[in-house]
């Protein structure tokens, strides 16, 4: 039987200047921003929230995969773990890029208004939870919680990579374990704190696995993407095989048609009650220029991937995937800005330069960190005890 | 035993191990045999390819009728809510696609659930009620140790002698007549 060998270079060029590149784009980026917030406050941390949430879930979805491999002991995504790896590792720095919003929560969440509270009852009911100590304290937990699992699962993993002590691979489920049964609450509780709380008479129960699905989903198309920038510089071109790239494809799939089924039952349930304080959310999403991407969204999140990447050969047919993840990935931010800024323009969608700079400068930040740490170590975990298992796969 | 041709199921040839297997069946299916199969006690990965089979034709099947089932769902509905016995549910429209869809993915869900097993079923020819391969003694050592290629008489290239020798070259430990 054929048993396939490590033959690629697993360290990234020394010489690529990635991430310096990356960098100096976010410092450009940011400094322009940064004249928006003079000139435009209350647009500034609604941009800024947006493209924070955009490159979190990005964070937070990785952290999930990886978890949820190690716990299976997953053969089939050994050769990219690294990739997700890499990335939720940066879970401390994006949690440092959320020390602005804390600045601009006047700006942000109706529920910080004292003139407000008097006036509604409903809302100074929630008091107890919604106020700027509790927020900060619960933010600071989510952030701690998963800069922990990202960090102890990228050293145990680069450990592995150098002592070859397998009892790092056991060391990883240890952490996997809870890690997966915390994940859930934080991220539920930090969908409700950073988006849902935003109108602060609305609330639904399906807004935490609204946002998991949403993550999960854009997890597999920046993994997806990430392998084929690597392709392009011919790195691990026999290592990330098609085999490999199958898998990823048929769950990027799979949750694609997940994230359909936990959005539109969101919808659905809301919309078919028809109550009037529930549906406003939804009313506001569909009028005004919002509707246009409440469409998009229906047809570019599901049914447009759907349809292309059902038959199984488009599963390795890298154009049709590699284009469908830019695709998720581009609606990933707008399906974030059309749950986020519908509060601070009710009515009619506009558009705003900053809400493009600090897409720029935040996305910047998250792939230079990526590129920094990933030419740091090596791309793939070369003494995994299932590496062996997963380069053989065909 | 005198076998004749039209008497015979096939010629069966046993190989040491799955990778004498693997060899015989890309050589079978080099040598141009259409009608033959391989049985193993446990799926070798590959051996797909090894014997050239094509992809399946079931994503089809399952496609068709997950296809009817959501047309078949909307159409339900549409006729029932909209045109047979409107009824007024809180001042929604008649034809009111988001109510719709449940019933629409459970048909579509369930049909293509039919469709796979069924269609699969009828693919393999099942149920089959009986083997002409179980009137080998041999053969039963298939779910325990052996590794079994058999080319089928109905087969254009079959000839006894010309496969037996077949066999022979591509390294079988024991070959033998099948009747039917």
């Amino acid at each position: 039987m054929h048993q396939a060998k490590l033959i690629d270079s697993l360290t990234y060029p020394e010489t690529a200047k990635t991430h310096k590149i990356l960098f100096g784009i976010a410092l450009i980026a940011g400094l322009i921003s940064l004249a928006g917030l003079f000139t435009d406050t209350k647009q500034f941390f609604f941009s800024y929230l947006t493209s924070f949430v955009f490159i979190a879930s990005i964070g937070l979805g990785c952290l999930f995969f990886v978890m949820i491999h190690y716990i299976t002991r997953s053969e089939y995504g050994v050769t990219l773990r690294r990739i997700p790896e890499t990335y939720s590792s940066n879970m401390l720095y994006v949690g440092l890029l959320f020390i602005p919003i804390l600045f601009g929560m006047q700006y942000l969440y109706p529920w910080t208004d004292q003139a407000l509270l008097a006036k509604d009852q409903l809302i100074a009911d929630k008091t107890p939870y919604l106020n700027t100590t509790f927020f900060i304290i619960r933010n600071v937990i989510y952030f701690g919680i998963w800069s922990f699992l990202g960090y102890r699962l990228y050293t145990n993993a680069t450990n592995l990579d150098k002592t070859g002590d397998l009892s790092l691979d056991a060391a990883q489920r240890k952490v996997s374990a809870p890690g997966l049964f915390i994940f859930g609450f934080t991220t539920a509780f930090a969908s409700f704190d950073w988006m849902m709380s935003l109108d602060p008479a609305w609330f639904s129960t399906m807004f935490g696995v609204y946002l998991f699905a949403m993550s999960f989903q854009v997890f597999f198309a920046v993994t997806i993407l990430t392998v084929l920038y690597l392709r392009s510089k011919q790195l691990l071109t026999n290592t990330i095989t098609n085999a490999h790239m199958r898998d990823i494809s048929l769950l990027f799939f799979g949750f694609t048609v997940f994230y359909a089924y936990i959005a539109f039952g969101q919808y659905f349930l809301i919309y078919y009650a028809n109550f009037p304080k529930s549906i406003l959310w939804y009313y506001n999403r569909f009028d005004g220029g919002y509707d246009t991407m409440a469409w998009l969204l229906l047809f570019g999140k599901f049914v447009v991937p759907f349809i292309l990447m059902l038959p199984a050969k488009a599963k390795t047919n890298m154009k049709i995937v590699g284009s469908m993840s830019v695709l998720i990935i581009a609606l990933h931010f707008v399906e974030i800005y059309w749950i986020v800024m519908p509060t601070l323009h009710k009515g009619t969608a506009v558009f705003h330069w900053l809400d493009i700079t600090l897409l720029i400068s935040l996305s910047a930040v998250f792939l230079g960190l990526f590129f920094s740490k990933f030419r740091s170590n090596n791309m793939v975990s070369n003494n995994d005890p299932r590496l062996q298992a997963s380069l053989s796969k065909h | 035993m005198s076998n004749t041709t039209d008497k015979t199921f096939g010629i069966l040839a046993e190989f040491k191990n799955p990778g004498h297997l693997m060899k015989a069946a890309k050589m079978t299916h080099k040598a141009g045999y259409k009608k033959f199969d391989c049985y193993s006690p446990f799926p070798i990965h590959g051996m797909d390819d090894a014997m050239g089979l094509k992809p399946s034709k079931l994503g089809y099947i399952v496609l068709g009728h997950a296809l009817i089932g959501f047309l078949g769902g909307m159409a339900l509905q549409i006729w029932t809510s909209a045109i047979a016995y409107p009824i007024n549910i809180s001042g929604k429209p008649f034809i009111n696609l988001p109510a719709f869809i449940p019933v629409t993915f459970e048909l579509t869900i369930l049909l293509s659930a039919f469709g796979a097993v069924f269609g699969m079923f009828f693919l393999n020819n099942m149920p089959k009620h009986h083997n002409p391969l179980f009137n080998s003694e041999r053969f039963k050592k298939v779910t325990d140790d052996g590794f079994f290629v058999i080319i089928e008489s109905e087969d254009p290239l079959y000839n006894p002698e010309k496969t037996k020798a077949f066999f022979e070259q591509a390294g079988a430990v024991h070959i033998e007549s099948i009747a039917h």
